[in-house]
């Protein structure tokens, strides 16, 4: 497996491959930053608009690679409970009843309630070992024998009490559970890290990083995706296409198309068969590409322009 | 290598992107890794281990260019004068013959080594550019080269003449080329040391001397410490969410382990986000300082969500509109000229203001505002008013007052600012960047 990776990381060209035949298609930037951080074992910070591919960036990673995806949703209020491990505490109950004759077996013969005590100390950690914990995507990506991809989704939505605890586990790829002591990641996961951006995150994680900016592709980028995203849309349908959303993006909108929508707008066109770019099938299916009211009335109102330069 | 790695990050560290040590090891890594040979992907590495936001990433790129474009002797119309007949002489010095020779990649090179020579990612001021000029030149081994001219030019043989001209126009050349790199060096390495002493100086000026021309810069600067105080004041916040226990979800919640209490559950506290109201004076007799304080505001009303906005002259009008309205530029123009927004620019009454306060927006502040006036209370000879701002002090939570005057000025002539003092919290003159910076980290360190 190790060497399978080698391989795979053996060259950047060899990576752009890689992820196109996973269905990803990345530019130069991405196969570059994937290439390092292979090699220098270091966390992904991908930032950029939302839309651009920031978690399908790590999905192909992850069926690049050949290995399980954990994928840990950010949040205000996340903590440690619910990202790293947890005890099971009804099942730690349920034993301790289950177990009280057994305890009562154990306690015979015991002279005062030192002497007992002493006898109870030599199993307390019974109930404070690995099969009573529940681990949570952080300790999975950690306990993964054949290593993982581990992405922290948005990153950005999580307290900075949180961020600061992430840092030991993006550093050292260890985290110390108090009852148990340190864990040391089995094999080192592949960690991608997304943020959009609505705080800046701190000094102390970007050091820890690579940081990748993902940027809205350019057309021929971007035609090359809706390709490989969206097969058997025709060539000429797919030029025109994509220069009309290129357009969009030069406009002052509210919420601006993202790629997945260009994707989506694609498949739409596709079942409705449709040859050319005229601005009725456009008024039909703007919604697709357009989420507020207010920019599908601006779109509508140069919608005839916008297509023929496209159609041209 | 290395050394030319080392050069980039001075030269990015002084065009404002923060690198730490770890991250030029990542970088040299990064550039061993992918080698050499390819510019954009050497760009697009380097710039995965150095640059960590958007801004950073056009700062790299644009430094990165510029960095590695080819050192003079390129330039069209730079080709060293060429003397055909003026054949090279065993006995001149190196330098000499490349100049001779044309050699122009061995000239480019012996520069670059004198630049590092002489340390010129040293190179900070303005004034240092002849020195470094006549560092390099004598580290490219110009002392030769004179020498070179001058015994040629005692010498009467038949071809000296012709060499001599050549080497002299020559020297000529070189200086120009070496003049051209040390410029372009300077605006690498130096232009950004020169700016963060400008943002020092800046801090300490008093907001009415600047011009027109620092406003920019002192847009950013205020900006830069707005988001640092919002930053650290609503990390504080977070802290202390949890709230006290929450005795009767505990026990619904623990039922199932036979009543025992095995999982606390907590109330959730709410998240106490900041409430502001401010209250600025924009009468002429504070025009200067009031575009600061306006811009101050405008920064405060990017980052905090719960803010509103009052300007006062005659009377008062609530301008928290404007803000979200307007890019900056147009929106100080409006507040300062106020036109359109109800409020009369005449003689300041700030027994006016605080009535229309009251009688419209009283009602809004709570023990959760703080209230932040921003004028010099200079209420020509009017009705000070005084007890509305008790009313105000007693519902808000704080009542802060920033005077652009320094204190002994409090009180005197048609100053009423000793009378207002009883009901601040905090009163404190407030005259450059450095003054607003020392009161953010009061509220700051208050909550």
């Amino acid at each position: 497996m190790g060497l399978d990776n080698q391989r795979k990381f053996g060259a950047i060209q060899e990576v752009r491959r890689g992820f196109q035949d996973v269905g990803y298609v990345c530019s130069t930037q991405i196969a570059t930053t994937l290439y390092l951080a292979h090699h220098l074992q270091k966390p992904i910070l991908v930032e950029g608009p939302a839309g651009v591919g920031k978690t399908e960036l790590a999905k192909a990673a992850a069926a690049y690679l050949d290995r399980p995806l954990i994928r840990l949703q950010c949040y205000e209020g996340l903590d440690e409970s619910k990202a790293l491990y947890e005890w099971k505490y009804g099942k730690q109950l349920l034993y301790t009843q289950i177990l009280k004759d057994k305890l009562a077996d154990l306690l015979e013969g015991t002279e005062g309630l030192a002497d007992a005590l002493a006898r109870v100390h030599q199993y307390d950690d019974i109930f404070f070992s690995e099969r009573f914990l529940a681990p949570r995507p952080l300790l999975l990506a950690l306990q993964e024998k054949e290593g993982a991809v581990l992405l922290v989704d948005e990153v950005d939505r999580s307290d900075p009490e949180f961020e600061a605890f992430l840092l030991e586990v993006l550093s050292d790829f260890q985290v110390s559970v108090p009852e148990l002591g340190t864990i040391h990641a089995v094999s080192r996961p592949y960690v991608f890290l997304t943020s959009n951006n609505t705080r800046e995150m701190s000094e102390a994680l970007k050091r820890r990083c690579l940081h990748l900016y993902i940027p809205f592709p350019d057309a021929r980028l971007e035609r090359e995706i809706v390709r490989v995203r969206a097969p058997g849309v025709p060539e000429r349908l797919r030029a025109q296409l994509v220069g009309f959303v290129q357009q969009l993006r030069g406009l002052d909108l509210k919420k601006v198309p993202s790629v997945s929508e260009t994707i989506d707008w694609a498949r739409v066109l596709m079942i409705l068969n449709a040859r050319d770019l005229g601005p009725d099938v456009i008024r039909d299916t703007l919604n697709i590409l357009l989420k507020f009211e207010a920019d599908i009335e601006m779109v509508e109102g140069r919608l005839g322009e916008m297509a023929q330069k496209v159609v041209r | 290598m290395e050394q030319v790695l080392c050069d980039l990050v001075v030269a990015l560290r002084g065009s404002g992107v923060r690198i730490s040590p770890s991250e030029t090891m990542d970088a040299l890594a990064a550039a061993s890794l992918v080698g050499f040979q390819e510019r954009g992907v050497l760009r697009d590495a380097l710039s995965v281990a150095l640059a960590k936001s958007r801004t950073e990433k056009e700062i790299f790129t644009d430094c990165f260019d510029r960095f590695f474009s080819p050192d003079g002797f390129s330039t069209p119309g730079a080709t060293p004068p060429l003397a055909a007949d003026a054949a090279p002489n065993e006995t001149d010095s190196p330098l000499s013959q490349m100049l001779l020779e044309g050699d122009r990649a061995g000239l480019s090179m012996a520069m670059r080594e004198a630049a590092d020579q002489a340390d010129i990612a040293g190179i900070t001021f303005f004034t240092q550019k002849r020195l470094y000029i006549q560092r390099i030149l004598r580290g490219m081994g110009v002392d030769g080269l004179d020498r070179d001219i001058l015994r040629l030019s005692r010498e009467d043989q038949e071809t000296s003449p012709q060499t001599v001209g050549a080497l002299k126009i020559g020297r000529e050349f070189l200086f120009e080329q070496v003049r051209d790199f040390v410029e372009r060096q300077y605006a690498l390495y130096a232009a950004s040391a020169q700016e963060a002493i400008m943002d020092r100086y800046l801090r300490h000026m008093k907001l009415s001397n600047l011009e027109q021309r620092d406003y920019e810069r002192m847009h950013r600067i205020i900006q830069r410490m707005v988001k640092s105080f919002n930053d650290t004041h609503s990390r504080r916040k977070k802290g202390a969410r949890r709230g006290l226990l929450d005795l009767k979800k505990t026990l619904r919640e623990n039922l199932a382990y036979q009543g025992l209490i095995f999982e606390p559950r907590w109330r959730a506290r709410k998240i106490d986000r900041p409430d502001m109201a401010v209250l600025c004076d924009v009468s002429r007799s504070v025009e200067a300082v009031s575009r600061f304080m306006l811009l101050f505001l405008y920064s405060l009303n990017e980052e905090l969500a719960k803010i509103r906005s009052f300007i006062f002259c005659s009377n008062m009008a609530e301008v928290s509109y404007i803000f979200d309205a307007y890019p900056v530029d147009e929106a100080l123009m409006r507040l300062q000229r106020g036109t359109g927004l109800g409020v009369d620019l005449g003689r300041t009454d700030y027994g006016q203001a605080f009535r229309d306060f009251k009688e419209k927006w009283l009602e809004k502040i709570g023990r959760r505002t703080t209230v932040l006036i921003l004028g010099d209370a200079r209420n020509n000879y009017g009705a000070p008013e005084t007890g509305i701002l008790g009313l105000i002090h007693k519902r808000a939570r704080r009542v802060i007052w920033l005077n652009p005057e320094s204190p002994p000025f409090w009180g005197t002539g048609d100053s009423e600012m000793r009378r207002y003092l009883p009901f601040c919290t905090l009163a404190r003159e407030c005259s450059s960047v450095h003054h607003l910076e020392r009161v953010v980290g009061f509220l700051v360190r208050q909550g």
